[in-house]
């Protein structure tokens, strides 16, 4: 009998967890979330469970019990829970395995330790992993910090131990200014959390996000798949993805891979992983966090060792045995991912919701589109803004470039606006071209003028005039007859001969 | 009637669309040929054309063009993603407005006065005519010789100051043009 393996997840992601479970054989379940009853990926399913949560009821991909329920009578074996959502609680992966279903992913308990970010941080450092020079814990008081930060040099950062939010955090430059930004910082912290404390860290003005793919199995196997440069965010979320980074050298990827399988090693780790570093301008590095999901980008990687991650997750989940040799993983060219949001990046990436009239993707076979919506979806509030990711493989860094503008000016979408327009200024930059770029670009850099140019300007200034033209043409005359004789000749003519 | 000229006489096809950054474009909409922008013919393709969105086809590239707002001569269209606010303006309002030559000089300089005196044999435009710089205008007949008196600028044939078979003084003003050359 096949196996059922139910996504407790929607959109893009869902369809891609489908095409695996349909490559291994198994029958895909999903739930319909009466928030978007309509979604694209129903098509793709063999089995459709109504969720039920309209009106205020919390949507289901939240709901670790009813999800585990509802799992358990429509006799699910295994459940994938793509990304965001629960894929990270590790309450739900427990509720999965005390109740027999195979939650595709690692165990619940390092699940748990890796969303506990000193937790993560001691196991790192015991596996050897460089960390950001900082305090170990809280620091006693504005002299024992401005002693501590003259020894690792400024600038630091103070951050409130109980905090978050960016309340009781200060970022100090000189050596002058810690002892009141200390004071400043601990007095919020306290009125904000109830807890003064303070610790202290080494703070990287113009940082690079790198971040290792890693797949391990239930036998102790791990390999590492090379990394990827996410270092394109705004509001501390990645857009555009490329692999491998042009700042990793290929000792560089050897000795970060290494670390990161020694990592996954140390701790047991299995299924897919991910290791997050923070790369200084000096290139040094240091471990930031481990997620224990598959990644939004993990697609750039795929493109470029040929790798499937989505099937071993599966596979690992089911017991098998890593096929795949550390030495057998080669790098094939270069990938890059460009998420298509439906923001405005004129107006600091508003959420934008509503139809989307018409959509239309470019067709290449280098090119591969993941897609939660169709011409005629919805984009409603409920969920995230992603709605769809561009990625193109190139055979090498230039070539992919070049390939993925080509790629986003056929893209087209009628009715909402998306970060698209974005990711073409990126992609056209010094900045990204030169591949020095850092998690501070669109804060320091990045204007909305600079979605602009002169070709579409122009062209704009036609497509106003002929829209206002042939109304005032026909305004403009007096005899009834005249209406069909306008400028739409011109567009007619056009119009026949494509 | 010279045919190579891009404007042709319906000076009600020239628009005018300003941006708010002070970038305008002349655009000129012919019946049957490409469209003309600042005085340029471009090889410009429609590809797709829905009631409020356009796709073109320029320099192998493609352009899609959405109707995002329309406020009377107001409008907000969004290309390639982006949107751009344009405001438009027929030829003979931007003119109203004073926007063109405000410079009573230059216009002046654009009017035609017969080089020498003679008689008008033919006039080929009417008041009102876009006409392009080097179009003749009308027929001189001096010394036996026929003349073609040509414009000196791209413009609007504001007013015709003679009629045909009349003579001609020389210096006296012929044909008083708008430049739309700014």
């Amino acid at each position: 009998m096949k196996k059922r393996l139910l996504i407790a997840n929607r959109s893009e992601i869902a369809i891609r967890i489908i095409r695996s479970a349909h490559k291994l054989g198994m029958l895909a379940v999903v739930f319909q979330s009466d928030k978007e009853p309509d979604a694209l990926y129903l098509k793709y399913a063999d089995e459709i469970i109504p969720a039920r949560d309209g009106g205020n009821e919390k949507n289901i991909f939240l709901d670790p019990e009813r999800i585990v329920n509802l799992a358990l009578e429509h006799n699910v074996d295994l459940i994938h829970p793509g990304y965001g959502f629960l894929s990270e609680n590790p309450d739900f992966a427990q509720l999965c395995v005390d109740n027999g279903i195979n939650f595709i992913g690692p165990s619940p308990e390092l699940i748990r330790d890796m969303g506990l970010k000193t937790v993560a941080k001691s196991m790192a450092i015991q596996a050897g992993l460089p960390l950001v020079p900082g305090s170990d814990g809280a620091i006693k008081d504005a002299d024992a910090a401005k002693a501590y930060a003259d020894k690792i040099g400024y600038p630091v950062i103070l951050k409130a131990s109980a905090g978050g939010g960016g309340r009781g955090m200060r970022i100090v430059e000189k050596a002058e200014t810690i002892e009141r930004n200390f004071k400043s910082a601990s007095d919020e912290a306290l009125a904000a959390f109830g807890n003064g404390d303070m610790f202290i860290e080494k703070y990287l003005q113009n940082p690079k996000h790198l971040e290792f793919q890693i797949m391990g199995d239930k036998h102790g196997n791990v390999v590492h798949l090379g990394e990827r440069e996410c270092s394109l965010q705004r509001k501390h979320q990645k857009i555009l993805e490329e692999a491998p980074s042009a700042s990793v050298t290929p000792e560089m990827r050897k000795e970060m891979g290494d670390m990161a399988v020694r990592f996954a090693k140390a701790i047991g780790y299995y299924s897919a992983g991910t290791i997050e570093f923070i790369m200084d301008e000096d290139g040094s590095y240091f471990f930031m966090e481990m997620n224990t999901r598959i990644q939004v980008e993990h697609p750039v990687t795929e493109m470029i060792t040929g790798v499937d991650l989505v099937d071993w997750q599966i596979r690992v989940a089911l017991g098998e045995e890593l096929t795949i040799k550390q030495e057998d993983i080669k790098i094939n060219g270069w990938a890059i991912e460009c998420r298509v949001n439906t923001e405005d990046p004129q107006n600091r990436f508003a959420p934008q919701t509503g139809f989307i009239d018409k959509i239309h993707f470019p067709k290449k076979d280098y090119i591969r589109i993941e897609t939660g919506v169709q011409s005629g979806s919805v984009v409603t509030p409920y969920f995230d803004s992603m709605i769809s990711k561009i990625i193109v493989h190139g055979k090498d860094r230039a070539d992919v470039i070049t390939k993925t503008l080509a790629a986003l000016y056929e893209f087209s979408l009628v009715g909402l606006k998306t970060t698209v327009p974005f990711c073409r200024t990126v992609l056209q930059h010094p900045d990204f071209v030169d591949a020095s770029y850092t998690t501070r670009w669109v804060d320091s850099v990045f204007t909305p003028e600079m979605l602009e140019n002169e070709e579409d300007e122009m062209i704009g200034a036609l497509a106003a005039t002929i829209m206002y033209a042939s109304e005032y043409l026909q305004l403009s005359s007096d005899l009834p007859a005249y209406k069909q004789d306008n400028l739409n000749v011109w567009i007619l003519n056009k119009r026949l001969t494509y | 009637m010279g045919t190579s000229y891009i404007y042709k006489r319906d000076a009600s096809r020239l628009f005018i669309a300003l941006r708010e950054n002070g970038k305008r474009y002349k655009i000129y909409i012919p019946k049957e040929s490409q469209p003309v922008i600042d005085g340029e013919e471009k090889d410009i393709d429609f590809v797709e054309q829905e009631d409020f969105h356009y796709t073109f086809d320029w320099n192998g590239k493609r352009f899609h063009c959405e109707l995002v707002s329309r406020d009377q001569n107001k409008a907000v269209v969004k290309v390639n993603g982006v949107e751009y606010k344009f405001s438009l303006e027929s030829l003979f309002s931007y003119i109203r407005h004073g926007m063109i030559d405000k410079d009573g000089k230059q216009i002046d300089e654009n009017n035609i006065v017969s080089p020498m005196p003679g008689k008008i044999v033919d006039i080929f435009l009417s008041e009102g005519d876009l006409v392009n710089e080097g179009e003749p205008i009308l027929s001189l007949e001096a010394m036996k010789m026929q003349n073609e008196i040509s414009a000196s600028c791209n413009g609007v044939i504001r007013k015709i100051r003679v009629q045909q078979g009349q003579s001609v003084m020389k210096d006296e003003l012929l044909v008083e043009i708008q430049s739309i050359d700014v």
